[in-house]
């Protein structure tokens, strides 16, 4: 009796002691915190290899001055074109500052309709600007890449002011309207500001993200998934302000700013097929959109993970006008339409200062659309842009970001 | 029972039944066995020896937790703090021989008027304060009195003697008649005991008793070592009740507030503290990388590494209560996006900390592979396998290295000056063939030539100057070619263990062990290996072991401090 | 002319209520010489400084060829010429190490400002900057200062082993605890005792009351670094004393503007800005008496000084360099060894700056200017070299240089502080130890 009294104790013992074993591992998986497995090794890993866009620029042309290619002068700003007229002439022994003043005053007497109607914000309104110059030129070369698969150099092609551009490094059929439209514009020649616009980038306003998967050879690679973002965080720089490698970005949570495509590794060159992305943008506090359709890139891809290239599609003519020239859909942080104010003066104040007029931009680039034609009216609805990029290795993640401090994130 | 010779108790034996020979026979193999623990109990402890009784510095860290402790965390503390005094590699021995320059005084004098201003200003004077006088500008001497006498208690670790706090409220009051306010009074009666030495200084006391060689110290003094050691910080109420009730002097009384101390949030704080002393952080303050070579480094990534590691640590002796020598194997860690470029790794949390594993193949094991250690230990433009063997030495194996001989033949370099030397390997194989070079060298160098595969900063490379980096190397007899290998290495050798724990003592004592304390040593580190190498457990039998609390009397102490009082000009004070 | 101090015109004010007075700067106040009187009525009062760079020198560019007064002015030391009058040079003392390990950079530096050779930085004695300002340091806001124009917040001034006293780093901070709170301008004509630093100061004396029983309830090492911190508490009172005076008027004294800078660069280019940015801040503290005695690291021993993106330190130079063969000296080193000196010449040219009494400030002061070694590359102690700018308020003769032949350096050490008043007729330790006095040096 005894004895099988102290074997069921013995039992008791060992069952509670398993209990309390399993019940000690459960906690400890339970407590344990979730870890992520780091890695080490060269950019590409698992076949997966991300970017970030360290240099973006619009990929233009030499300068109108070395190609000869305005031979009727740069576009004119309001100022500029008042000071033309019979009015606007300086009067006997009228001094300089008080000149100047008239003269200003006389071109914001131009920019808007008899019923106050500024043409920067109603471009439509406005009455045919004959002092804007874009770049006929034949000869002149551009950078980029041909987008339509076509050579477009035949005389009925220059009439209609769709000329195709010779590369600069040789290539034929390359489609670059916009450098058309802000050829003889001074502020897009080498020198000038607008084409400048990366250091909002630097700054952290902006960013864009490339992410490759299923990258097997750096060389040849006849599949790759293509990934092109908008990014969430800003660019992380070195104290002399240079991109760093090898830091980790999320991509931005909206999928509009997201874009999934395929493309493939040719001798070291990588080419993706068409697809649509869209950017931020932001101009004097006013953040903006950069769409492209039917964006591509063509970009070489070094061993060590320097992506440098073009970035090519056509950007529709209302967007352009906005994000570039004239801001009329500018908002602030919070999503609201920035103040009138704002958008008014910058966009008239950067004509004003870049020397073009907003309403003869518009028009040309109405002229010079060459892609998207409106299936009922067949007219052009966007221009074929070129972007020259660089990009450097980076990790990009999606999902998410957990954010520790919140009151950290963007800016 | 009178005759208890052998025969007749076991004749009684005999003549007892059985159950009560069971009884007896239990009772006596419980008396054996109290009498044999008794004989061993304190597990072979021999005598205490102790030291001389210290007079500490508090430290910046301390200072700060002090405040924080007895005030509030936000009162400010507005000194720039100078550079610390390191001493036989630990800033904690330091404080036991610095002094205290001007500059010093200065800017304890600066913190000292802020913090009484902050407690004492009108937003917050209800929060430290529990009585008020009935009118501003009358002297309220009971309200006084409970103010100071509460403060100085905590601020001085011990109560105020009688003297003291009739002193103290008095400058209150003849403050109070100078400038009119009575809280004005309680501000600068209180900026006194902040730039008091009692404050500044941990001076510690012998319990009166018969003076021959050893004593104990008296129990604040006890409450002071228990507290800095284990929570870095000063003693708190409870501690000061125990202490002044006496039962420190009793294991039981003692092992209630160790217990106490080491489950509070401080306790981690504590081994951070040490830590952050052993591994000399720091010496980041005067670290500089060039720039244009290392542009991935800035102050926040400085910060970050030195917090990656103090975390790993932290979670890997305390949460996971794991064996320390496996810190130079664990590849457990946590990483921010700016550590994530130097370590080429994503990290998902903007902003915050991500817990990783890395790879097994990420060459990525122990702390000696973190930024935090890698960078501080290399010049500013490159790495350097001689700093890090010499820090591998130093800091991990508690093994000095000598000076360089001032008199070093160069004309071995000169000759080899045309030869083309690409990795650091062949820059310092003058210094393992030149006989007066090589005897160092041979010590430093062989472990820091297999960390070659971490530049200046830290991040992963396995070609220097387009030459593949030769990863050779060795540490004591152990030779290897990875930097798993390296960490095993490290892990197992004997000295590691013994380092740590006798550096821990010492910074547990303010001071280097003395001749007699050597046979103590032995068993705390016989008793770290019994632990399974465990730090808490280390740390709990260093607390609760008699040599602790003993200390030597003062007539027999040499004179310790290098400096002769003869070329002072004594006149002075 | 009768005799009115500042202090009489205000005394009736202090005492009880504080009440802002305004009052001219009486002629009374210069005598006839044009020189400014203190309060306490003393003279311009003199200054004594060092000034450390690192690593040594190049020998051939450095030591002129003959002594005495007609000296030719050698290559590194040209840009000084304009100081010739003002400057002696001193080649050929040595550290003597009696056996004693030299410890690279350390034994040599510390065996110059203490007289002992020592293996590590314990010192045996209080640098002899420290032993000067304990004899004049004392009725000054600060009782030395200490900068550091290389980033690293050393100085090589020691009360005692375990006692450095730090160095400022940042132009910045150095102008905060210069000029910033607690600074009186001397030249503002508003003075305001504050009640509440007189309530200070008679809180403070409660702190040094209970000194003696302290001191007896502690062993003796302890007692004398709680006798440095009392020492410092002295410094505060006196800081508040002179607070509660009215501050003596300093002719041509002009606030300096607040630098921007932080300091903490390494290249040659910073490091000579910073140092500019800090002399000048420095001159100016000495100006309105802030402090008598300074002590400036413009490079470390082992000098972290590099060229614009180098990543090499000068002082791995020293050791990794080859000679030049056409020049038969390291040619990389020699720059830095040169623009020390640039450096040390724009240092004078800030002191030399401020007018003060019939010349300058440097007329005031005695600056010695040493390294840590003669050669960097064998980290000789012999021949180390030094000089002393400044005429010392007349306490010192300058305008040549003396050769040591091998001479204990000490003598130069003995002779700075008998100049600077201090009452030592033997310093120095071991073969050190000296009693002859640089009599060339002392006026």
């Amino acid at each position: 009796m005894v004895h099988a009294s102290v074997r069921r104790k013995g039992l008791v013992y060992a069952g509670c002691g398993a209990a309390v074993l399993v019940g000690a591992a459960l906690a400890f998986t339970l407590v344990s915190p979730d870890r992520a497995t780091a890695r080490s090794g060269s950019f590409v890993r698992d076949g997966e290899a991300g970017f970030v866009v360290t240099h973006f620029a619009f990929a233009l042309g030499p300068d109108a001055a070395k190609t000869g290619g305005c031979p009727t002068g740069m576009s004119k700003n309001v100022a500029e074109i008042f000071g033309e007229t019979p009015a606007g002439q300086r009067r006997p022994g009228e001094g300089d500052e008080e000149y100047g003043q008239r003269v200003e005053a006389g071109g914001q007497s131009i920019s808007a309709s008899p019923d106050g109607k500024n043409f920067c914000m109603h471009p439509e309104l406005a009455p045919f600007e004959p002092n804007t110059r874009i770049l006929t030129s034949v000869n002149a070369p551009a950078e980029g890449i041909d987008l339509d698969n076509q050579v477009s150099r035949s005389e009925v092609d220059a009439r209609r002011g769709l000329l195709d551009f010779t590369g600069v490094d040789g290539a034929e059929g390359v489609d670059n309207q916009f450098w058309r439209l802000v050829g003889c514009s001074r502020s897009f020649q080498e020198n000038g500001p607008s084409n400048g616009f990366e250091v909002e980038m630097y700054t952290g306003s902006w960013g864009i993200l490339i992410a490759l998967r299923g990258v097997d050879d750096l060389k040849n690679d006849d599949h790759v998934d293509v990934g092109i973002h908008a990014n969430a965080d800003p660019i992380q720089l070195s104290p002399t302000r240079a991109a760093l490698e090898y830091a980790t970005y999320t991509m931005d949570q909206d999928k509009a700013f997201r874009a999934v495509t395929t493309g493939w590794i040719e001798n070291g060159v990588l080419i993706t097929k068409p697809v649509d992305v869209r950017f931020h943008n932001v101009v004097n506090g006013m953040h903006l959109e950069r769409p492209l359709r039917d964006a591509r890139i063509r970009a070489s891809l070094s061993h060590s993970g320097v992506l440098k290239g073009i970035l090519a599609g056509y950007t529709p003519v209302g967007d352009l006008y906005d994000f570039q020239f004239a801001y009329r859909n500018g908002k602030d942080a919070s999503g609201a339409p920035s103040a009138m104010g704002r958008r008014l003066g910058s966009a008239n104040g950067a004509a004003r200062v870049l020397g073009h007029t907003c309403q003869g931009v518009y028009q040309s680039m109405n002229r010079l659309a060459d892609g998207h034609p409106n299936p009922k009216t067949g007219k052009f609805t966007s221009i074929s842009t070129q972007y020259r990029f660089e990009a450097r290795p980076a990790f990009v993640i999606d999902g998410e970001a957990k954010n520790a401090d919140d009151k950290a994130g963007l800016q | 029972m009178t005759d208890l010779s052998l025969s007749s108790l076991i004749t009684r034996f005999a003549a007892l039944s059985r159950r009560a020979r069971r009884i007896a026979m239990a009772a006596g193999i419980v008396i054996i066995g109290l009498f044999l623990m008794a004989l061993f109990g304190s597990a072979g402890e021999p005598d205490p020896a102790g030291g001389p009784p210290m007079v500490r510095r508090i430290t910046e860290s301390q200072y700060r937790a002090s405040i924080a402790d007895i005030f509030a965390a936000d009162i400010p503390v507005a000194a720039r703090f100078e550079k610390p005094v390191r001493s036989d590699g630990l800033i904690a021995i330091g404080t036991g021989a610095s002094g205290m320059s001007p500059f010093a005084v200065e800017q304890y004098d600066a913190a000292a008027q802020g913090i009484a201003a902050a407690v004492l200003s009108e937003k917050r004077r209800g929060e430290f304060l529990r009585c008020q006088p009935k009118h501003e500008t009358t002297f309220d001497e009971k309200c006084a009195r409970s103010f100071l006498t509460d403060k100085g208690r905590l601020l001085f670790r011990r109560p105020l003697t009688e003297a003291e706090a009739a002193k103290y409220v008095e400058l209150a009051r003849n403050v109070q008649g100078r400038l009119g306010s009575f809280y004005d009074g309680l501000e600068l009666s209180l900026y006194t005991m902040l730039i008091s030495p009692e404050f500044l200084f941990r001076i510690e006391r012998i319990a009166p008793g018969d003076g021959d060689g050893t004593g104990t110290l008296d129990a604040f003094s006890k409450a002071s070592r228990l507290s800095f050691f284990l929570t870095n910080s000063t003693p708190d109420a409870e501690l000061l009740r125990a202490a002044e009730a006496g039962e420190l002097e009793y294991g039981w009384g003692l092992r209630r507030q160790v217990n106490r101390l080491m489950v509070s949030d401080r306790f981690a704080g504590a081994v951070r503290a040490f830590f952050t002393d052993m591994l000399q952080f720091d010496r980041f303050a005067d670290l500089s990388k060039d720039p244009a070579i290392y542009p991935a480094f800035n102050s926040d990534v400085a910060t970050d590494a030195q917090e990656q590691t103090l975390r790993t640590i932290v979670e890997h002796l305390i949460t996971e209560q794991g064996d320390y020598r496996e810190l130079f194997t664990t590849r457990d860690t946590f990483l921010t996006r700016p550590l994530g470029v130097i370590y080429r790794t994503p990290v998902p949390t903007r902003g915050g900390w991500d817990a990783v594993t890395f790879d097994e193949s990420a060459n990525r094991a122990g702390i000696q592979s973190h930024v935090s250690f890698l960078a501080l230990h290399s010049h500013p433009g490159r790495s350097s396998p001689t700093l890090r063997g010499y820090a591998v030495r130093e800091i991990f194996l508690c093994q000095h290295v000598p000076d360089p001989p001032a008199n070093v033949n160069f004309t071995a370099v000169e000759l080899g000056a045309h030869t083309k030397m690409v990795t650091a390997r062949d820059r310092l194989k003058r210094h393992a063939t030149d006989a007066s070079c090589a005897g160092c060298h041979k010590v430093m160098d062989p472990p820091g030539l297999t960390m070659e595969q971490y530049d200046g900063l830290g991040a992963f490379r396995t070609r220097e100057n387009g030459a593949v980096i030769n990863t050779a190397g060795s540490l004591d007899g152990v030779d290897f070619d990875t930097q798993d290998g390296l960490a095993k290495a490290l892990r197992n050798h004997p000295e590691t263990p013994r380092c740590v724990a006798e550096r821990m003592y010492k910074a547990a004592v303010g001071r280097d062990i003395v001749w007699d304390e050597r046979y103590y040593l032995d068993w705390l580190i016989a008793g770290f290996e019994d632990d399974g190498y465990r730090i808490p457990d280390l740390m709990r039998r260093i607390v609760l072991s008699e040599n602790f609390f003993t200390v030597t009397r003062p007539s027999a102490q040499p004179a310790g401090r290098i400096a002769e009082s003869g070329t002072r000009s004594g006149g002075r004070i | 002319m009768s005799r009115i101090s500042r202090r009489t015109v205000l005394r009736g004010a202090i005492g009880g209520a504080a009440i802002g007075v305004s009052i001219p700067l009486l002629d009374c106040f210069l005598d006839g010489n044009g020189q400014a009187l203190a309060a306490t009525g003393q003279r311009v009062p003199v200054r004594f400084g060092t000034w450390i760079w690192g690593c040594g020198f190049i020998p051939q560019k450095w030591i002129p060829t003959t002594t005495g007064r007609e000296y030719l002015m050698p290559q590194d030391l040209a840009p000084l010429e304009a100081y010739r009058e003002k400057l002696a040079i001193f080649s050929g003392f040595d550290v003597k190490l009696d056996g004693v390990a030299n410890k690279p950079h350390i034994t040599g530096c510390l065996g110059l400002r203490t007289g002992i050779p020592v293996p590590d930085e314990n010192v045996k004695a209080p640098t002899l900057d420290v032993l000067i300002g304990q004899r004049m340091g004392g009725d000054t806001r600060f009782r030395s200062l200490e900068l550091s124009t290389c980033g690293l917040q050393r100085s090589y001034s020691y009360h005692a082993a375990g006692s450095p006293n730090p160095s400022e780093v940042s132009p910045a901070a150095l102008y905060r605890r210069i000029f910033g709170e607690g600074f009186q301008d001397p030249n503002s004509m508003n003075f305001e005792p504050d009640a509440r630093i007189m309530a200070r100061k008679s809180v403070l004396s409660a702190v040094t009351d209970d000194r003696h029983k302290l001191m007896r309830s502690v062993g003796v090492s302890d007692r004398q670094r709680l006798d440095e911190y009392f020492t410092s508490i002295r410094q505060i009172e006196q800081q508040l004393d002179l607070q509660l005076q009215p501050p003596a008027p300093v002719e041509n004294f002009a606030m300096p503007a607040a630098p921007g800078q932080d300091g903490t660069g390494s290249a040659m280019g910073e490091v000579m800005q910073t140092h500019r940015v800090m002399a000048q801040l420095l001159a100016k503290a000495l100006q309105c008496n802030q402090t008598k005695v300074f002590n400036v690291l413009f490079s470390d021993t082992t000098s972290n000084l590099r060229r614009e993106g180098e990543t090499t330190t000068h002082h791995t130079l020293t050791h990794e360099e080859p000679d030049d063969k056409g020049l038969g000296f390291q040619k990389e080193c020699a720059w830095f060894a040169t623009n020390s000196m640039i450096a040390w010449k724009e240092f004078l040219d800030e002191i030399d700056t401020i007018p003060e009494g019939d010349g300058t400030l440097l007329d005031n002061c005695l600056i010695l200017a040493h390294s840590d070694c003669s050669i960097a590359k064998a980290h000789a102690v012999e021949g180390i070299p030094a000089m002393v700018a400044g005429n010392g308020g007349g306490a010192i003769r300058t305008g040549y240089h003396l050769a040591g032949n091998g001479d204990s350096i000490a003598r130069l050490g003995l002779t700075v502080q008998q100049a600077m008043g201090v009452q030592v007729e033997r310093w120095g330790k071991l073969s050190m130890e000296t009693n002859r006095t640089i009599t060339e040096l002392m006026a």
